[in-house]
């Protein structure tokens, strides 16, 4: 059996060139961004959590499919259980810097990192 | 049915009916098999069912390639359970634009690309089918593309697997006399 | 392909620990967050052990939901419909009897600053609809007719209306007393701390953790500027502000806190936080206190004596009643 690379021609070979450099340009810009502040998440479009990253939590969203459970903590925020088939969610975290989101598509559940500079929330709750 | 021997139809174009018939078999149980096999990261598929594609746009040509996408997501879908599901409209967006981008390969490029870098060329148009549906019509937020470096990477990896086995599986088929007396149809 | 078995087998072991991974109880502490009332409604409970948890969060919010469908005016066959359908007495449900009884004495001892009788006038406005706009001074006129602390008698669980055409709206006190109940479903599971915010309506049941609460109060100017931080344990905590729910017409701000007397948005107050022992108290008293000002609310809380009021009236000047600053982080 032939070894991989003697089937590639050379235009295979400048197109896997391509692609990795473009991937790995990607991978700098998305890697750059800096840690961000708050966790947002919206579940349908309505927002219904907003927390800091610095202060570990748990949250259970219930969407339209079922329960999917934020958890925030030292590592950041990630998907740590997620009613859909495939998980992709739960492969997605931690997510840490600004910019950065989780989203459970079936459930409809987005989870974005916002950064700024907002406050260390020195309370556990907001009455408004 | 009449018979074969006094059948109309020309001889080589039953043929190919049937061979493509039999890949179509073939790329949706790997595809399901692949599915419903446990891994470490769920989201994460070699895509097994390109490597057929892959052989079959070599041996054939596009339209053989297309219905055979086609048929494999339709069917693939209704295996599983998963038709009209939020996954199976980015299955079917990165099927369809991973075809496309073969094809178009293949039949302007011709030569130029090895079945390893058109599997190549198919996995990128796979993730950015996946990501453009996933962006425009599920998520709606571009952030998502932060995350599509990392896709990209592992469909070119997994492009890369695939057509290597596809490449090698074409050399056998090339090799055996029903295939050889007729290459591109 | 002999190699394939002991990988998948080994890729079984793999996912079957990362499972049990996942699901060991990392923390004690659960948090989920459901729409319900037309708002958010956000439950966190402590516990030192998780077994239970779940059930009580599911029992809380069941009960949640299970209220809303009786005391919602948008609910068909809700028994604010019922009662809004009525003619003259109708039989209610004891949970409609409990919120009536209270709304109707912090009615009667706000003199009809706070009141449960106006469902006409907040249709009327709208403020819960798509486009609410500034009535005409006769709609608004006809539609305080017959409203007031003694529109409604209720006898038992009898309730007689003065008047047929009497709407009633519990959007001042229903939230708060069913973030009670739920507060009270918890308890019964064995919860010992927990907090129920519905929209900023919340009750916080024991300690966080090893502390008490601390609550932030909303400014009502600068929506990402906490005002005031305040301590509690087992207490509830309600704000009402002119910033909730408002629109503009021809440069004029109306927003949802209607003076019954008027019929017009109370003009004294900005925001009004109330302390009590019960979210319904609490609820419907910073309607009435936002009402009344911090002049003449000050004297209204003196029949309360376990609820404290902090105001910040029409010039943005905080003013706060005696007792309150015993929960402010510094006093």
């Amino acid at each position: 059996m032939k070894p991989p690379w003697k089937f590639l021609t050379l235009a295979d070979q400048l197109l896997i060139a391509c692609l990795a450099l473009l991937g790995v340009l990607g991978l700098a810009w998305s890697l750059s961004a800096p840690r961000g502040q708050r966790v947002m998440v919206s579940v349908s479009d309505r927002l219904v959590y907003l927390g800091s990253l610095d202060k570990e939590d748990m949250v259970e969203l219930s969407g339209p499919v079922g329960k999917t459970v934020l958890t925030v903590d030292h590592q950041g925020a990630r998907i740590t259980a997620a009613p859909c088939p495939l998980k992709v969610c739960m492969t997605m975290g931690p997510a840490v810097q600004q910019g950065d989101i989780l989203a459970c598509v079936p459930n409809r559940v987005l989870v974005e990192i916002e950064g700024g500079a907002s406050q260390p929330a020195d309370y556990d709750l907001l009455s408004h | 049915m009449t018979s074969s021997a006094t059948n109309p139809l020309d001889p080589g174009q039953v043929r190919r009916q049937t061979y493509l018939a039999l890949f179509t078999a073939l790329a949706i149980t790997v595809h399901t098999l692949e599915v419903l096999l446990p891994s470490p990261v769920p989201w994460f598929r070699l895509g097994l069912a390109n490597v057929l594609t892959v052989v079959i746009l070599f041996l054939y040509d596009s339209r053989a390639a297309w219905s055979l996408t086609l048929m494999r997501i339709g069917l693939g879908a209704l295996l599983l359970g998963r038709l009209f599901s939020p996954g199976f409209w980015l299955s079917l967006a990165g099927g369809i634009l991973a075809t496309l981008l073969m094809c178009l390969a293949r039949r302007h490029c011709g030569p130029l690309f090895s079945p390893v870098g058109i599997s190549v060329i198919g996995a990128t148009g796979h993730a950015v089918g996946q990501f453009l549906v996933a962006w425009a019509i599920v998520i709606q937020h571009e952030a998502i593309w932060k995350i599509f470096p990392i896709f990209l990477f592992t469909s070119v990896a997994a492009g890369l697997l695939t057509g290597w086995m596809a490449a090698v599986l074409l050399n056998y088929l090339m090799a055996h006399p029903v295939f050889s007396s007729k290459t591109n149809g | 392909m002999f190699w394939n078995r002991p990988l998948a087998l080994f890729l079984l072991a793999f996912v079957a620990i990362l499972a049990w991974w996942q699901s060991r109880p990392s923390d004690q502490v659960l948090h989920r967050t459901q729409f319900l009332m037309g708002t958010i409604v956000e439950v966190k409970a402590f516990a030192s052990s998780s077994a239970g948890l779940d059930a009580a969060m599911d029992a809380a919010f069941a009960e949640m939901a299970r209220l809303d469908q009786l005391l919602s005016r948008y609910q068909r066959g809700s028994d604010v419909e019922r009662i809004n359908n009525a003619e003259a007495s109708i039989d209610v449900a004891p949970e409609t009897e409990a919120v009536l009884r209270l709304g109707l004495d912090v009615s009667k001892k706000s003199q009809g600053a706070f009141d449960l009788s106006l469902g006409r006038l907040k249709k009327l406005w709208g403020f819960d609809q798509e486009h609410p706009h500034v009535p005409s001074s006769e709609a608004v006129h006809e539609a305080l007719k017959g409203i007031g602390p003694e529109a409604l008698d209720l006898v038992g669980s009898q309730l007689r209306k003065r008047h047929p055409d009497l709407s009633v709206d519990f959007g001042g006190i229903a939230k708060g007393y069913i973030v009670d109940q739920a507060i009270d479903v918890l308890k019964r599971h064995g919860v010992e701390s927990a907090s129920v915010n519905a929209g900023g309506d919340m009750y916080l049941l024991g300690y966080h953790q090893d502390r008490p609460w601390r609550i932030g109060i909303q400014h009502p100017r600068h929506p990402n500027q906490a005002l005031d931080i305040l301590t509690v344990h087992d207490r509830a905590v309600v704000t009402s502000g002119d910033y909730e729910q408002f629109f503009v017409e021809d440069g004029t701000r109306y927003h949802h806190l209607l003076d019954p007397q008027t019929g017009y948005p109370a003009g004294s107050s900005q925001s009004v936080t109330v302390v009590a022992d019960s979210v319904a108290l609490a609820d419907a008293l910073a309607t009435a206190l936002f009402v009344l000002g911090p002049d003449k609310g000050r004297g209204m809380l003196a029949s309360y004596p376990d609820a404290v009021a902090l105001w910040v009236d029409a010039a943005g000047q905080l003013l706060a009643s005696e007792g309150f600053n015993a929960y402010r982080l510094d006093p």
